[in-house]
């Protein structure tokens, strides 16, 4: 029996007259995919285009990131955004390569959320026309749920995960644009077949795009080039 | 495991709600969680629970919804209910060509107490 007005259905959706129904219907990531917006308005003012590198911890970003800066560093301003739980040892890779880098540790937090891009935006003030990258924390989970404000979402994997992957975790494959298939060199070790490997991914996004590369010895990373340098009139 | 923080966010929204309608406290908050929308739904509801001590919602009732998402098959075009987001059509098992709702996770509506 409701203790205040004595009736017997629970079920009663009238308020008593003490109390008021507020109906809200407010998404609980609004204010991440606000300030995402704002990174993404950002972003676009500057003529900065932005990508959201995820994958699973050891995929190999940070080797397709030293690779692709050491390519476009003679004529365009590159910027890093690490993410990581510990450590400063991506950032410091990403500085030897000549971009500048800014190292967010989350501690205990498993991903990068917009406000923190916001952040490390105001510190490193990029320059027009440069090209950003947020190398995202290693975790295929959490970061799917979290729009930073980047133009494209690249999902890096190696051939030593399994083809089957796609299935596993649909809602980082969902929510990514360009998939990189690396350590392409270990083909003749592991028991990946790529083919396979596209089928499962397309069967969760079917406007997913791939690439297959080796960061180690460099074979593919043109495709890599060529694909970024067509994003956008930069 | 970002639980924590979502539940944070929820505590944040109905306290300035709760506030703009100059009430001090929510009697029951209503959320939908959609079954893909990656958060887990009981591991919210726990965390929400106890997170909630001393705060705007330390008396409230949880309501958390759970929602399911709508496949339309690729193969023979029925529509189905989904559970999981790699769920197949139960006439054909093929995967759906479209997915509607399913990730959804929203704060529907608080009862607040009026002073």
């Amino acid at each position: 029996m409701c203790e205040t007005c004595g009736c017997d259905n629970h079920n009663h959706d009238h308020a008593h007259s003490h109390e008021k129904v507020i109906n809200l219907n407010i998404d609980i990531l609004s204010q991440n995919n606000i300030t995402a917006g704002m990174n993404r308005r950002f972003f676009e003012g500057r003529k900065v285009l932005c990508m959201n590198m995820v994958s699973s911890p050891g995929s190999g970003k940070t080797t397709v990131l030293e690779r692709t800066i050491g390519h476009f560093i003679p004529f365009r301003k590159l910027y890093v955004i690490e993410g990581d739980q510990q450590t400063l040892i991506d950032a410091d890779r990403i500085e030897k390569a000549g971009a500048s880098a800014i190292q967010i540790n989350t501690g205990s937090g498993c991903h990068l959320d917009a406000q923190m891009v916001e952040s490390a935006l105001k510190k490193l003030d990029p320059q027009t026309d440069s090209i950003l990258f947020i190398e995202n924390v290693g975790n295929l989970i959490c970061p799917a749920m979290f729009d930073l404000g980047e133009y494209k979402r690249v999902l890096v994997i190696s051939v030593t995960e399994g083809e089957d992957k796609p299935l596993k975790y649909p809602n980082m494959f969902e929510t990514s644009h360009l998939v990189i298939i690396n350590k392409s060199d270990l083909l003749p070790h592991v028991d990946f077949r790529a083919e396979e490997f596209m089928k499962n991914a397309r069967q969760v996004n079917h406007h997913l795009e791939f690439i297959e590369l080796s960061a180690k010895t460099g074979e593919g990373m043109n495709a890599w080039y060529d694909w970024l340098l067509s994003q956008k009139n930069i | 495991m970002h639980e924590f923080s979502l539940a944070g966010e929820v505590i944040k929204l109905a306290r300035h709600e709760a506030e703009k309608h100059k009430s001090m406290a929510v009697s029951e908050i209503t959320i939908e969680v959609g079954n893909f929308s990656g958060v887990e739904a009981e591991a919210f509801e726990s965390v929400l629970g106890l997170l909630s001590e001393g705060s705007i919602l330390e008396k409230a009732r949880l309501n958390i919804l759970r929602l399911k998402g709508k496949g339309i098959c690729a193969a023979c075009n029925k529509e189905f209910e989904m559970d999981q987001r790699m769920d197949t059509c139960p006439e054909c098992q093929s995967y759906p060509s479209e997915i509607k709702g399913g990730n959804e996770f929203r704060v529907v509506s608080l009862l607040i107490e009026e002073e």
